[in-house]
């Protein structure tokens, strides 16, 4: 083992709390205090790997120094894919960083020190959502969330990718939340805290998993930090500071049952961090030694606030090794390297030391392969399934075409994290590129003659600047924060920044007004200079030494100096704190009476006609009372399911019943009005029906009152209490002869040609009007006891008949196969243990909307009870998410709904790409794929729903190419794709 | 953190007689489209001694402000002599330029203005009623000092930010001196031990 301490690696002797190495190893993050703020600093690694590096001048050391945070930094981490990097501290916040491309060194306007970031990095999102310190941050194992905790006894969990959103609030703790950890596997994070206890909390639903107390309740809060770990083998949890027998120890907790049987004893004082390699190890080969099979290990490094450091071997009973001394306060951090070779060490006395280990020392890592292999076996799926570069570098590529489609993927995941590692010349500005050809000086030689200046209404003068570069912007990754347009900034980082409490006070007291005046030379005291002590004793002196001065030698003075640190009175903070509070309360309010205006606008004109018919419903009203009501054999049996064409109905379905009139389409609008009893002749009474459409009306009468009523953008259909069922084109012409129904109509739909009626003796007929086919007549079969009723109707665009059941089944007629079928069962425990969530689509594809969607309920609750079952073991939920999503598939299929079929193929190609079941997917893309040569004797059909079903496999290819493992089955078919192609 | 930085001032027109009007190009950065003007104003500080004797030379506002980078010349006409007091026109003094979003001032830059008589003669015996000759504006030296304000208009945000506890960096656990633990008595069987 080597030791360095590196000098170099400073925050000017402020405390460093944070440390953490970039995924590639090339440099490293500090976090820690700065002058008068936080300070995050990014250093080049290989000088301290490298001591040639190190005396290399040409070589700069310090990358980019970030002095963003107001307050002290807490804690720095890299992503996994190294394009960010999220520091949070007692501000309260959480920024994170990126890489800035084409923007070469610069120093920071106004700032003292000459010394020039090499790598620019900028604040591309700040969250904000803790109220007191931020303690510690973790992205996940898959980088999709960032993790943060706070001492107001709370963790949020970010969505990275879609900052600044949140996810959720994890709640529970009720002390000051200090350390954070992502189960490997990305089940659960940990979390502990200063009330004595470390809690788990599942991913799956943000719940509390198992709250461990024990260990812990002899503790203080005497630690900054509690930054505890997990192994990557996902087996063990190891905390900080923990007590046993009143002797300070780390915690070991097993996965299994969070048991608490072993510790990490002999730190002498409270345990601050601990971290584990990232590699598991094997036992090194000696050479004439039998091979036999060692089990593999982990390593995990102990830090305290004894100052001394140990690396322990989960196949020792000792620690590997334990250094004394290290440090002259307590340490805050330890960040090793990917390789599992190298660590930096950080210590509140301001340094950082580097430990590099040998092979022999630490035995031979396992590979990517291996460790995924014993992944697999315990968790039943390999957990880099999704290609990182550490299995890209080892597993070999045999095909261009996923070549191809991996560089695609990596650069549109990357997309230009900018050039080189310091190397500057190859960022310089492009800053001209942006303003047709005119170089930037030749703008700023006639800048004040172009500029535009204009005068505002009262008088003042306005100037509009000149835009010179828009903000790479094309840089932000789509692939990761895809959402709002957060525009990076920060390439000048204010050093002096100093948040002021007041304005008010005199100068001359000019230390009394930043909040930390004795960090602060650089704000307060002049250059030295001897005239200046005598000047700050009597300020009345000022004015005769300024002249008595020579004039040609600039004398600062604390008079004048302390007016460049104050606010001008015409400001002060308060007034504007008020006159913008005043200002938003008459924007909001404006804004929303705006709002409204436009909303009762909206309304008006889509409901122009139902307000234009309102005074004749009045009238009706009090006739209403005669209507005939309804057979209760179907309970809620009218509950016209007009969303079946995708609109959105402004009127609740009761609306048909209480009201008179229902918007039955809304491209091209269409209204339908009902009016019983509208007249007696001879002692009958006629029922009126009147429909307009597109502001044409027409209306027609009928001999009887009319019970439901239905239609679609071509047909209506109204059934009146004479079993009579009448059906109408849009203009009015009746379509079909009155047809008698067998018993009274109880629910009625109409979907593009088809009209469905369910009488009240359970039979169930399809017409197809156009082409006066008799689609189907069915009799509902009668299940699971009587009192079973039809809850939910709804006839598809495509003539399929659905019904849903009080007992929360859902059934449709398969014409093909000539029966009732199930596609939806609320109480279904499939449903509800199904957990495909992480093989949804993308955050910016919409929800899958159709029949199906609306017969299993808008919030599908599968994955609900995937929680309870987090213990089950993985195949079991493997295996019942699969037969979900082939339930889905089949279901999409009988209903002909060819947008959901697309939907839930995707998601359960996706599944099967990660579970990595290769003869299921291999079936499937046989079966999109077809026969590549004709013959008669083929049954297989191109098509499916109207979707080609090549087209649907060109569509699932690369959801396998993302696995390289499927290398082959990818190549297989994108040839014979080709193939095809080429025909 | 602030959404608009200031990259760089350039002085223009320096040194030059005190009675041409001072010009600043100013370049900044801006990381969200801005949905009120920036004001910017020139400050001169006519005396030392008091604030009295401030001058706002020019305010003016600058916008629409889109996320990109931007510069404009900002031109303001020479102080007032007049509002000057006559032992304070000639030797060093301050000018400052300041820029607010929703009336709060979130940078200042100050620079050191020195006025002398370039003739030797006028040097050495300056007259009673000092006339302007030379304005000098030590244009390598600017003092930036930025104020944490709040960017979104909405108060309690205000309050987060605006209120930082002065205190909070001294929150670090009290430093931990090496010293000798209680001796740890017996330690069970399954730990594993490194003393």
């Amino acid at each position: 083992m080597k030791l360095l301490k590196p000098s170099w690696v400073s925050h000017n002797g402020k405390p460093i709390f944070s440390v953490d190495i970039h995924p590639d190893g090339t440099k490293f993050a500090t976090g820690g205090q700065g002058e008068d703020s936080g300070k995050v600093m990014i250093w080049n690694m290989a000088p301290v790997l490298r001591e040639e590096d190190e005396k290399n001048e040409n070589i700069s050391k310090m990358l980019c120094q970030m002095d963003n945070h107001l307050a002290c930094v807490n804690c720095v981490r890299w992503s996994n894919n190294g394009l960010y990097l999220a520091s949070g501290g007692d501000d309260k916040l959480v920024m994170v960083w990126k890489r800035a491309a084409f923007i070469g060194p610069s120093t920071v306007f106004g700032s003292s020190s000459k010394l020039a970031n090499v790598e620019q990095w900028r604040c591309v999102t700040i969250l904000r959502n803790h109220t007191g310190d931020v303690m510690d941050v973790a992205w996940s194992p898959r980088d999709v969330w960032l993790a943060s905790c706070s001492v107001d006894n709370t963790i949020v969990i970010w969505n990275a990718r879609k900052f600044p959103e949140m996810i959720t609030t994890l709640r529970g703790h009720t002390g000051l939340v200090k350390g954070l950890t992502w189960d490997p596997v990305g089940k659960y994070i940990a979390s502990q805290a200063d009330d004595h206890s470390l809690k788990v909390w599942r991913t799956v639903d943000w719940q509390m998993d198992a709250n461990i107390t024990k260990p812990f309740s002899e503790c203080g809060g005497t630690t900054h930090v509690l930054r505890l770990s997990w192994s990557p083998d996902g087996q063990y949890l190891v905390s900080a500071h923990a007590m046993n027998n009143s002797g300070p120890t780390a915690q070991i907790v097993e996965r299994d049952g969070w048991k608490t049987n072993m510790d990490f004893v002999g730190h002498r004082k409270a345990v601050t961090v601990v971290k584990f390699n990232p590699k598991i190890f094997k036992k090194k080969q000696k050479n004439g030694s039998s091979p036999k099979p060692s089990c593999p290990y982990c390593c995990c490094a102990v830090g305290s606030k004894d100052r001394s450091l140990s690396v322990w071997l989960t196949s020792l009973k000792r620690p590997l090794v334990v250094i004394h001394d290290l440090f002259d306060k307590s340490i805050m951090d330890i960040s090793w390297t990917l390789t599992g070779l190298g660590m930096l060490v950080c210590s509140m006395d301001g340094t950082v030391a580097y430990l590099d280990f040998s092979l022999d020392e630490l035995g031979d890592p396992l590979n990517e392969e291996e460790k995924n292999s014993i992944h697999q076996n315990i968790y039943g799926k390999s957990l880099a399934i999704t290609s990182t570069e550490a299995q890209l570098s080892t597993t070999i590529i045999e095909n261009p075409e996923i070549l191809k489609y991996q560089q695609e993927r990596q650069n549109s995941a990357q997309a230009n994290s900018g050039p080189g590692a310091a190397a500057p010349e190859s960022s310089a500005p492009k800053l001209n590129s942006v303003m047709n050809g005119e170089s930037l000086e030749d703008i700023r030689k006639n800048l004040l003659k172009k500029q535009v200046e204009t005068r505002t209404a009262d008088g003042r003068r306005r100037i509009t600047p000149l835009c010179i570069a828009q903000l790479d912007t094309g840089d932000f990754s789509p692939a990761l924060f895809n959402s709002v347009p957060i525009l990076p900034s920060g390439s000048s980082m204010s050093s002096q920044l100093t948040p002021q409490l007041s304005s008010d006070s005199s100068p001359g007291q000019a230390s009394s007004m930043g909040l930390k005046p004795t960090h602060d030379p650089m704000l307060t005291s002049p250059p030295p200079n001897n005239t200046a002590k005598p000047m700050e004793d009597n300020n009345d002196g000022v004015k005769s030494s300024l002249l008595l001065t020579s004039a040609s030698k600039i004398e600062p003075m604390k008079a004048l100096d302390s007016r460049f640190t104050e606010r001008s009175k015409a400001t002060p903070g308060v007034t504007a704190a008020i006159s913008s509070t005043a200002k938003t309360k008459e924007e909001t309010s404006s804004d929303s009476e705006d709002k409204m205006a436009a909303i009762n606008k909206n309304l008006t004109f889509g409901k122009r006609k139902p307000e234009l018919l309102l005074d004749g419903r009045e009238v009706l009203e009090k006739r209403k009372k005669g209507r005939p009501r309804k057979d209760k054999m179907a309970a809620s049996m009218a509950q016209p399911f007009t969303q079946v064409e995708g609109h959105v109905d402004d009127l609740k379905p009761e609306n048909l019943l209480n009201s008179n009139s229902i918007q039955v389409s809304m491209e091209p609008s269409v209204f339908l009005e009902v009016e019983n009893e509208v007249s007696m002749v001879a002692g009958s009474k006629l029922s009126q029906l009147r429909c307009s459409r597109d502001g044409r009306d027409w209306n027609t009468l009928l001999p009887s009152s009319v019970v439901v009523a239905a239609g679609s953008s071509d047909i209506l259909a109204v059934a009146c209490e004479d079993r009579m069922l009448s059906v109408f084109s849009s203009c009015g012409r009746r379509l079909l002869p009155a047809i008698q129904l067998g018993t009274p109509a109880s629910a009625l739909h109409c979907s593009a040609h088809y009209v469905m009626v369910l009488t009240a003796g359970a039979t169930l007929s399809v017409w197809s009007v156009f082409t006066v086919l008799f689609s189907m007549k069915t009799t509902l079969f009668v299940s699971s006891g009587a009192d079973t009723t039809v809850s939910q109707s709804l006839l598809t665009q495509q003539g399929v008949p659905v019904i849903g059941l009080s007992n929360g089944k859902s059934y449709c007629f398969s014409s093909s196969l000539e029966t009732w079928t199930l596609i939806a069962d609320k109480s279904d425990s499939l449903v509800q243990c199904a957990d495909f969530r992480s093989c949804l689509p993308s955050h910016d594809t919409p929800v899958s909307s159709g029949p199906l969607a609306v017969m299993q309920g808008r919030n599908l609750n599968a994955g609900r009870l995937a929680s309870r079952l987090s213990s089950t073991p993985h195949h079991l939920q493997q295996s019942m998410t699969l037969a979900f999503l082939e339930n889905q598939l089949a279901s999409a299929l009988t209903l002909q709904s060819a947008q959901e079929y697309r939907y839930w193929l995707l998601i359960y190609a996706r599944f099967l790409v990660n579970e990595g079941s290769e003869y299921r997917l291999r079936e499937l893309c046989k079966e999109l794929l077809g026969p590549v040569h004709k013959s008669a004797a083929t049954s297989w059909e191109p098509t499916t729903l109207g979707l080609r079903k090549r087209e649907l496999l060109r569509e699932v290819l690369p959801v396998i190419g993302e696995n390289l493992r499927f290398q082959r089955l990818f190549t297989e078919y994108q040839d014979q794709l080709e193939l095809l192609r080429n025909k | 953190m602030a959404k608009v930085q200031v990259l760089n001032v350039a002085v223009l027109d320096n040194p030059s007689p005190f009675g041409n009007p001072f010009q600043f190009e100013i370049t900044f950065e801006c990381m969200e489209d801005l949905a009120e003007d920036l004001e910017w104003k020139i400050i001169y500080v006519g005396s030392a001694e008091s604030e009295e004797y401030d001058q706002i030379l020019d305010s003016v506002l600058v916008g629409p402000v889109p996320a990109g980078r931007h510069m404009f010349v900002f031109q303001a006409d020479a102080p007032n002599t007049g509002l000057i007091p006559e032992s304070d026109a000639v030797g060093v003094t301050v000018v400052l330029i300041t820029c607010t979003y929703r009336s709060q001032e979130f940078i200042r830059i100050g620079y050191y203005v020195n006025n002398e008589y370039t003739d030797p003669e006028l040097r050495e015996n300056p007259p009673i009623k000092p006339d302007y000759t030379q304005r000098n504006i030590l244009a390598s030296n600017p003092r930036v000092t930025r104020f944490h304000i709040n960017w979104e208009g909405c108060t309690e945000r205000m309050e987060d930010c605006e209120n930082v506890d002065p205190s909070s960096n001294s929150m670090l656990p009290p430093s931990c001196l090496p010293g000798k633990a209680p001796p740890l008595g017996v330690l069970p069987d399954n730990s594993m031990d490194c003393l």
